[in-house]
């Protein structure tokens, strides 16, 4: 290959360069700096995410197209999950410094780890080549692991650590077989090269392709956490520090869903006669069966979880259930919408939670939230509104987010108009025990041991800017939706609607 | 700017300002008696104008119209076909102001809260806008967000203010209502993507699908009728899903419960009339008896729970029940006067049960207790309050020159020379009801007001104070009007009815040919 046809441009991975840099600049600083100086990290990798989060929206400018030898692309579906991933990223980092303080655990490596993981997660989201869907996996899930065994001489934190470990790299070899099957049948990594000989019907063995498409999925199927591959969830979100909790149900499962869809509806998804039809009759169909099991799972199991956390954990497996509803028409204007809701609802909750519950997530109990809602309203409201949000109640952003999904789906074809009643019964069942933290907080009187958590400035923003979000979004979320219309019009070759 | 706007908004510019006062005043040096009481005054002033504004709302109704007026209408989501339309017509006209006169007068019944007032101030003025923002809303995506609003803060009224078994009454109460708005949601958006998918607008779905542009598949025309009229019936509530109803009624503070009957049953019965029969006129049509059986047996089934209550507030509760009944079978016997009565019995029902539910919060304030049997002969110690509940409760029985005799009446007589099956048979068993309701009103009040003083502890009542004569006697002044000059308002109403009634009418012809 010649070095002219690479299009190498530098301000196709500007956001990349930038999170990268940064996160060895703080690795840099906590080595050179004095032990046990207060060190300026935090603020460095707000000011890296804010540059990031500029360079992405600059990418607009630099117009759709792929580069450096067809890895890296530019468009809607990259810019909109890029900032879903940025602005989750930056929460977490206005919630870090007040974890890190009053857990006395040391503050350099966190930042550098959330700076790598964003890299990596904004590489899966900027893939168009499977090589670089691995990399990019590869990347979040290694400091995702880490980070959940972060508390390190909690057993909990071990636990969830290894057992994320396990059955990520577990599912990571799934996928990757699948890509080692995919490219023998196709004979390429590249995605948009893939859907070329789906089209021309270029494919060496067809079982082959079946077969690899079915192990992605498996490997997919496990980093959003979908049923049956959830297993793992309740117990990784419950050990891990709340706040990496927060981080890792969010901006990872957002990057992955990027790449899912780029790689799903953008590489398999041909309907033209022989293998293509074959192959998307196939995974549309396997996904909503999982899509209804997914929710319906997550929901039934979370009404009877007593820890927050892991009713968080279940609710948002039945979350990513609700995603796969607008996955399955093929458009992504509403799986990047809902993940951007989703993911601010979610880490503001966890935000809450880590608050509330201080130092080594004593306070995780549903029960131990009795009373507090008019003790401390400055975080018991919030709550309220994300839990609400997450229930669908208007006018939080959640139902905006989930009209968008339910009403795509339901313009797209008898059959998935059953997956929206399913998923409507299920938002029903999600009421109640979204209700029920909410009923232990304001209805129940106060419980004893209660002391008044300490909320830093940063946290406060943090939660403002979470709050803020989930309404903004709720009322006014005509800009975005229009930018999202807007993106698909240039973008119909690579993700198209689904054939009526 | 658009005084349908303002009215709607009004309310929620009070709880700003609100909120605002209690993070900058709450630092001075003030005590919690003094905060309260602002936002009590703060509160109470902003639901006086918000009245205000909504009666210049009836003066610039124009009655020759039946569709909206006072419109205002600008894109709001264009991505998904919202656009911000509000408006009045001669069906939500009333309601809004009953909305507005009743808002008040439960501020001033709830007075005496001394918990979270704040919150609790905070929680009405957000209800509030929620009500009237159902009733003017002419885009159904609109609709359907004010309607969950009103769910949050009645929530949390019945769950943090409420009496003993409050967070049962208000989870029920949750549960019911969600279930059904979001069974009612499916609904919403098929009825969109079967118009187009680019509009929610009520009245140009409404002619589309008169006109025959929107054609709804009959298979799945009956399952959204049926997704509608549940979230409808729920609210309303029609015998058998009106088990929330006596527990949240209940449990709820006197506020609650006079916003509850007064307003928020109406939701039910004001979307009934706007989604089902103008979406779907033959349905409606074709089911229409067996909604009456359901009306009928709420109206008897409802005075007959009524009648054997011990406790004052479940028996308006489940009178309420009853006369929400009469509502329904007015509604569906699809004749002028039937629909004009069903649309003043809601009116009626919204006074008289609301100004019974605060005679009873009068009561339970002085003594604590709601049971019937620790009263008696209470006229003697409190001659101004026996009157005035004895006024409203013939107003509810339906004594003729009171408000509930021009609904009922107009009612049964519609209902008797309507065109669906066996509407006489329903009318007469109706009319049961009415002898129902004057046996258990007429009993309570022989039981509390009348009689010898049975318990030492009523012979020193004391009568009502200024504040409980404000919230009362309006009232009892607007019932006595109601059942004497109906047409004044029945006059404003006319053409939107016969609109909705001429839709199903159509429908009605083209089924005799």
């Amino acid at each position: 290959m010649q070095l002219e046809n690479l299009n190498l441009n530098y301000w196709a991975i500007a956001p990349e360069i930038i999170t990268s840099l940064v996160g060895v600049l703080i690795m840099l600083v906590d080595a050179f700096s004095k032990r046990g100086a207060r060190k300026p990290n935090a603020i460095i990798s707000l000011i890296g995410l804010v540059l990031a989060l500029i360079s992405v929206v600059m990418l607009w400018n630099v117009g759709s197209g792929s580069f450096f030898g067809k890895m890296v692309v530019i468009d809607p579906i990259r810019i909109f999950f890029s900032i879903t991933i940025l602005i989750v990223s930056i929460i977490a980092v206005l919630l870090a410094e007040q974890f890190l303080r009053d857990e006395g655990l040391p503050p350099g490596e966190f930042f550098a780890l959330i700076m790598f993981g964003t890299t990596g997660m904004l590489l899966l989201a900027a893939a168009g080549d499977l090589v670089m869907v691995f990399l990019g996996l590869e990347i979040s899930s290694i400091t995702t692991y880490v980070m959940a065994g972060y508390r390190r001489y909690d057993l909990r934190s071990n636990e969830s650590s290894l057992k994320y470990f396990l059955l990520g790299s577990f599912s990571t070899a799934f996928l990757l077989y699948g890509m080692a099957l995919v490219y023998g049948a196709t004979k390429t990594t590249n995605i948009e090269g893939i859907r070329k000989a789906i089209e021309t019907g270029q494919i060496t063995y067809p079982a082959l392709l079946l077969i690899g498409v079915a192990m992605m999925l498996v490997g997919f199927g496990f980093k959003i956490a979908s049923a049956p591959f959830h297993l793992w969830t309740p117990d990784v979100y419950e050990g891990a520090p709340t706040i990496v909790t927060g981080f890792m149900s969010t901006a990872p499962k957002a990057a992955v869903f990027a790449a899912f869809l780029r790689v799903f509806v953008g590489g398999f998804d041909v309907p033209v006669a022989g293998i293509g039809l074959q192959l998307h009759e196939t995974w549309i169909s396997v996904l909503a069966a999982i899509s209804i099991v997914t929710m319906t799972i997550g929901n039934v199991i979370a009404i009877s979880q007593k820890n927050i956390k892991r009713m968080l954990a279940y609710s948002s497996i039945a979350h990513a259930g609700y995603v796969l509803v607008g996955f399955v028409t093929g458009d992504y204007a509403p799986v990047a919408f809902y993940m951007l809701v989703y993911s601010l609802m979610t880490i503001g909750a966890f935000a809450v939670i880590q608050l509330l519950a201080r130092a080594g997530d004593q306070r995780t109990e549903i029960a131990d939230y009795a009373g507090i809602g008019f003790e401390v309203p400055q975080l018991s409201f919030p709550l309220a509104i994300f839990l609400l949000s997450l229930a669908g109640i208007p006018p939080m952003a959640g139902f905006i987010g989930k009209f968008y999904v339910f009403k795509t789906a339901w313009d797209s074809g008898l059959v998935m108009r059953y997956l929206v009643v399913a998923a409507i019964i299920n938002s029903i069942i999600s009421v109640y025990y979204y209700l029920y933290p909410i009923v232990v907080m304001f209805f129940r009187p106060l419980a004893p041991g209660f002391v008044k958590p300490r909320v830093s400035g940063a946290a406060a923003f943090a939660l403002i800017l979470a709050v803020f979000g989930t309404l903004y979004l709720g009322i006014l979320p005509n800009r975005l939706l229009n930018a999202m219309g807007r993106g698909m019009g240039g973008q119909q070759a690579q993700v198209r609607v689904i054939n009526r | 700017m658009n005084i349908v706007t303002i009215t709607t908004f009004l309310p929620l510019v009070g709880a700003v300002l609100l909120l605002l006062h209690s993070l900058f005043w709450s630092s001075h040096e003030s005590s919690k008696e003094r905060l309260d009481k602002h936002y009590r005054w703060i509160t109470l002033i902003f639901t006086l104008l918000t009245f205000f504004a909504s009666l210049l709302i009836v003066a610039g109704f124009d009655r020759s119209q039946a569709g909206p007026q006072l419109v205002e209408r600008t894109p709001w989501i264009t991505a998904l076909g919202v656009s911000y339309f509000v408006g009045v017509d001669g069906i939500s006209l009333w309601l809004v102001l009953l909305t507005t006169f009743l808002m008040p007068i439960s501020i001033l019944a709830s007075w005496h809260i001394e918990k979270r007032v704040r919150e609790y101030m905070l929680f009405m003025l957000v209800l509030e806008t929620g009500m009237i923002g159902v009733f003017v809303s002419f885009d159904m995506f609109l609709f359907y967000i004010f309607f969950e609003i009103t769910l949050i803060p009645m929530y949390f009224l019945i769950g943090v203010w409420g009496y003993d078994r409050r967070i049962y009454a208000a989870i029920k109460f949750f549960l019911y209502t969600v279930v059904g708005s979001l069974l009612m949601l499916i609904a919403i958006i098929a009825v969109y993507i079967y118009n187009g998918g680019n509009s929610f607008d009520i009245i140009e779905i409404t002619n589309n699908i008169a006109t025959g542009k929107t054609i709804i598949p009959d298979d799945i025309k009956f399952w959204l009728w049926l997704a509608f009229a549940f979230a409808f019936f729920i609210k309303v509530p029609l015998f058998p899903l009106h088990t929330w109803l006596p527990d949240a009624h209940v449990e709820a503070p006197t506020a609650g419960s006079i916003i509850l009957a007064g307003i928020l049953l109406k939701l039910g019965t004001y979307g009934l009339m706007r989604f089902n029969l103008q979406f779907f006129p033959d349905v409606s049509l074709q089911v229409a008896p067996y909604v009456m059986i359901l009306a009928v047996i709420s109206i008897i089934y409802g005075a007959l729970v009524a009648m054997v209550q011990p406790d004052m507030k479940k028996l308006v509760a489940y009178s309420s029940v009853s006369h929400l009944g009469f509502v329904v079978m007015g509604i569906f016997a699809f004749t002028e006067l039937s629909m004009q009565g069903a649309l003043y019995q809601m009116l009626n029902h919204g006074i008289s049960s609301g100004a019974l539910f605060l005679c009873v919060g009068l009561l339970s304030d002085r003594r604590h207790t709601r049971e019937i049997s620790e009263y008696g002969g209470i006229a003697t110690p409190m001659p101004q309050y026996s009157t005035m509940f004895t006024i409203i409760a013939l107003s509810s029985l339906g004594l003729p020159l009171l408000n509930g005799f021009i609904g009922e009446f107009l009612i049964l007589i519609g209902t008797f020379s309507s065109v669906v099956p066996h509407a006489k048979l329903f009318a007469v068993v109706g009319a049961t009801g009415v002898i129902l309701s004057s046996v258990y009103l007429l009993w309570m009040l022989q039981r509390v007001i009348f009689g010898e003083i049975s318990k030492k502890e009523n012979a020193g009542l004391a009568d009502m104070d200024l504040r409980e004569k404000f919230a009362l006697v309006p009232m009892v002044v607007i019932a006595i009007f109601m059942g004497i000059a109906p047409m004044l308002f029945l006059r404003e109403t006319e053409k939107s009815v016969n609109n909705v009634r001429q839709i199903v009418e159509t429908k009605i012809q083209r089924a005799a040919k």
